[in-house]
């Protein structure tokens, strides 16, 4: 059965068991993974898969359900309305009509057109040159090309209709280094137009692994702290809840109600930007088109994320942020490119303006030392100790601990040198990113 | 649902570039999320995963092609498809697998499509209401539910037909407590590898969401603790964390297998205090961790690990011991088709010990009570790892002086392991989602209440008097 006559087929079924409407949202996607250890290709992976979630509005209220046997239409809409009739909160969640949406053009994805030997050679390439990039590297733990690409499909008994495809293409090595008894180990990754740079991507792991070498804690106390481009992103991850309208509506946000206020330094801008080359898309997770905004301009909170749902109990627009982890998970908020606009300084010159303190370039930890609700963060945390703005010798074995409002409000200066983290949960950049103090934890 | 011909056709196609072993998984997953805010329902849904991945190995080599859709048509080209990773389909294998067909599943008494939606919503509702009874200072009670039932059938040229049902069920309950613009949070989620009857014999969801109150409203009132080096006293239950990220994962042949572990060649030799012992446990009936089965279809097992502070095992799938030549333990696990199998944890814990639980905070001059940890990491190339500690307290002179919020705990694996002084007399377990190369598995971890002699402590506070 294709993706439209199932729709075809619930949206009947649904209408005859009495919903007043019915959404299906197609997923479908292939990919591609290979890894190499010692010369060989020791794991390869290459899949296809397919869902199809149905969401009903029955008795004013929704209901769920998801599978990835197409040839139970009607079962899946009976699950959908058992699940609608156990809602209890009177929230209305409107679904899209029928829009136009603009032409997006992403970067050419380096992969895509590569076939199987060619990114099977690019892999072996890339371990064989961090294997030769010092004499002190012992190993290559991870070195994988991953090339995925998607199709969704959103289709509604308001007259909506949306397609969209996407790839993805990311290399990625993990060396470990040994000096004497101690071992480190580094990462680097390239992605989308950049991810054919294997033997850049290898000899940045290393020197990402050779710069832990020799590293301790420093004593405890409060620091100024320089993060580093990707430590700043995951931060940013961790807390992108707190962006959430619907966090913020079920009274899990500190930034609920602080729309046009200052909640951070003046000189941080942070823009929500779903049309950023590295992963464009004309419309959300609901169908509506999305839009580029500002979320915090100079300081200042401009709006939260939204989708239909809390857009309506806002009495406001929604920001065209929906989102559905995957074809299996329900509807929530979440930002498209979130964005931490990047300043004038290099990121050498932010070494001098640090003058004494920490360099952070690695975070640990994000998914148990963050409470998004509080803000409250403490991480192992992995850099430079750096004084009278030089680098003076590595660091490891502390934490570091903040919160993130009173952190954001403290930032003092921006490099020019944005960077864009490893897709995880999303895509989140940013510059290096000085702030005022931090409680380290070591010796 | 796999005819016995089918399966011997696909595994035919899938050797035909020399591999030298091959399997199949086949899953059909039903599972049912609610999720309740404030006392409401707010979203509720359902989902069935369908589908197939069949794994080749020649040697070390592994291939795997997963598909979702199980018809034999699929099969065959997903056969085809892990072939071709491994090389031209140049040799024409034949001959038929002995097949020794065994059915393994939890017989549910309640099993979760007897229940309706009521029935699971009038358990969160007592959770909920249980959470906010603690206090007034409770302002949020978030209730996630999930009941899982996996279907699987493996089937590999060893011989495995074996088809097996796992249910598991959990409530996971979170509490905000708000006070002046602060607000602090308290999660507690148990969880076990049963039908809905746990609810009735296993899990009291009324604790569940006190604990999780408590904790919120204690944590509001508690002042940031303090950071440095200092010895801490680490609870039983998910306290067990702390081994499960300082050596489970070293241990596991996905590390060791390859050279990228601290406990590479250190079978028989010291890694532990003498009152370290440790296992890994599949067999428990209705654990949370538990399996009938791995994922190759090995049976679960008692696997010593740790014995008086020596190392006596590894964890070990069908890839891994080919290349430890050393035998499997029946630890190979995967989130779903979506996932080849590697060498996972199940229920691993520590030893029960013979030290007096207050004793080892009387004895303590000034430290930590870790008393309910959060989740953790580790890089088990280094040993490195990191927890999160959701409900503190400070020690001073051998007394609790006061609780202590947004603590957490650093360190390396083979380091804390020889720091361990105390061990007590008394194991408890609790469940987590673990995250790794085969996606996100259902583990205990588990301990007696144990002492550790210095650990980094990561805080933002002064010193508390």
């Amino acid at each position: 059965m294709t993706n439209t006559e199932f729709y075809e087929k619930a949206s009947a079924y649904a209408a005859k068991m009495g919903c007043e409407g019915c959404e299906t949202y197609f997923g479908a996607g292939e990919s591609f993974e290979v890894n190499a250890n010692a010369g060989e290709i020791d794991r390869y992976s290459v899949s296809r898969e397919a869902g199809v979630s149905v969401r009903v509005s029955f008795g004013g209220k929704q209901g769920y359900a998801y599978t990835e046997r197409m040839s139970e239409p009607e079962r899946l809409v009976d699950r959908a309305i058992d699940n609608a009739k156990c809602i209890e909160t009177d929230d209305l969640h409107p679904m899209q009509k029928r829009c136009a949406y603009q032409a997006v053009a992403s970067e050419k994805s380096a992969l895509a057109d590569m076939d199987e030997q060619a990114r099977i050679a690019l892999t072996k390439r890339m371990e064989q040159a961090a294997l030769a990039a010092d004499g002190r590297v012992q190993r290559v733990i991870y070195c994988s090309t991953i090339y995925e690409s998607g199709r969704v499909a959103i289709r509604n008994t308001n007259g909506l209709e949306a397609e969209r495809s996407s790839d993805v293409s990311i290399i990625f090595v993990m060396p470990s280094v040994k000096d004497g008894d101690e071992v480190q180990t580094g990462l680097a990754f390239r992605m989308g137009a950049d991810a054919a740079d294997a033997e850049d991507c290898a000899k940045e792991a290393v020197q990402d692994a050779l710069g832990k070498l020799g590293g301790r804690a420093v004593p405890s106390g409060a620091y100024r702290v320089l993060f580093r481009p990707y430590a700043f992103s995951d931060l940013l991850m961790a807390f992108a809840p707190m962006f959430s309208a619907d966090e913020a509506q079920k009274g899990r946000s500190l930034l609920a109600g602080k729309e046009e206020t200052k909640i951070a330094s003046g000189i941080v801008t942070l823009t929500d930007d779903p049309f950023d080359p590295v992963a464009p898309r004309a419309f959300d997770g609901e169908g509506t088109p999305c839009v580029c905004k500002s979320v915090i301009e100079k300081g200042e909170l401009r709006t939260l994320l939204h989708n239909l749902k809390t857009a309506k109990r806002a009495g406001v627009e929604s920001t065209g942020n929906a989102s559905r982890r995957s074809a299996a998970a329900t509807v929530g908020v979440a930002p498209a490119v979130f964005r931490i606009e990047p300043g004038e300084t290099t990121a050498e010159e932010m070494v001098g303006q640090l003058g004494n303190g920490l360099i952070i370039t690695d975070l640990e930890g994000l998914h148990a030392g963050v409470d998004a609700v509080s803000g409250d963060f403490s991480l192992k945390a992995a850099g430079f100790l750096v004084e009278d703005g030089a680098v003076v010798r590595p660091v490891s074995g502390v934490t570091a601990a903040g919160n993130f409002i009173e952190m954001m409000k403290s930032v003092s200066a921006l490099g020019s040198d944005l960077k864009y983290a490893l897709p995880q949960r999303g895509y989140y950049a940013s510059p290096s990113v000085l702030v005022e103090k931090l409680t380290i934890a070591g010796d | 649902m796999i005819k016995e011909t089918t399966a011997q056709a696909v595994l035919l196609e899938a050797k035909r570039s020399g591999a030298d072993y091959a399997e199949i998984f086949l899953e059909d997953t039903e599972s049912t999320q609610i999720e309740m805010l404030d006392g409401k329902v707010e979203s509720a849904n359902y989902a069935r995963s369908c589908g197939a991945g069949v794994r080749v190995l020649r040697g070390t080599q592994s291939a795997y092609a997963y598909c979702a859709d199980i018809g034999e048509q699929a099969l065959m080209e997903t056969a085809r498809a892990a072939a071709a990773a491994l090389g031209d389909a140049k040799y024409a294998p034949s001959g038929e697998v002995s097949f020794a067909v065994k059915r393994y599943g939890t017989k549910m008494e309640r099993p979760f499509d007897s229940i309706g939606n009521a029935d699971r919503v009038a358990l969160m509702r007592k959770g909920a209401l249980a959470a906010k009874s603690v206090s007034g200072e409770v302002t949020q009670a978030l209730v996630r539910y999930i009941d899982v039932l996996q279907r699987v059938t493996i089937i590999s040229t060893d011989g495995v037909f074996s088809f097996d049902e796992r249910p598991r069920t959990r409530v996971y309950i979170q509490a905000v407590a708000m006070k002046d613009g602060e607000a602090q949070t308290g999660v507690f989620g148990p969880g076990c590898g049963l039908g809905f009857e746990a609810y009735s014999d296993k899990i009291d969801v009324e604790e569940a969401g006190r604990t999780a109150g408590n904790i919120a409203v204690t944590m509001l009132h508690a002042p940031e603790c303090p950071a440095g080096f200092l010895p801490v006293v680490i609870d039983g239950g998910f306290g067990g964390v702390i081994f499960h990220e300082a050596c489970g994962h070293s241990l596991e042949a996905t590390a060791v297998g390859r050279g990228n572990s601290v406990f590479c060649d250190k079978l028989g030799t010291k890694i532990a205090a003498d009152c370290v012992s440790a296992v890994d446990d599949g067999t428990l009936p209705g654990e949370w961790g538990s399996i009938h089965i791995d994922d190759e279809g090995t049976p679960g097992q008692r696997n010593l690990l740790i014995e008086n502070g020596v190392l006596k095992g590894y964890l070990i799938d069908k890839l891994g011991s080919r290349r430890m030549g050393m035998p499997v333990t029946g630890s190979s696990r995967r989130q779903g088709y979506m996932f080849a199998p590697t060498s996972r944890m199940t229920n691993t814990f520590i030893c029960e010990g013979s030290d007096d639980e207050e004793e080892m905070i009387a004895s303590m001059a000034e430290g930590l009570f870790a008393k309910k940890m959060g989740g953790g990491s580790v890089n088990p190339s280094t040993g490195e790892f990191n927890f999160s500690v959701n409900e503190g307290y400070w020690v001073k002179n051998g007394k609790i002086v006061s609780p202590v919020r947004g603590a957490t705990l650093i360190g390396k694996g083979s380091e804390i392991l020889k720091k361990i002084d105390r061990v007590g007399p008394r194991v408890w377990m609790a469940p987590g989602m673990c995250g790794s190369l085969s996606g996100s598995v259902p583990t205990n971890v588990g301990q007696p209440r144990i002492r550790v002699d210095g650990i980094t402590i990561g805080g933002k506070g002064g010193a508390i008097e």
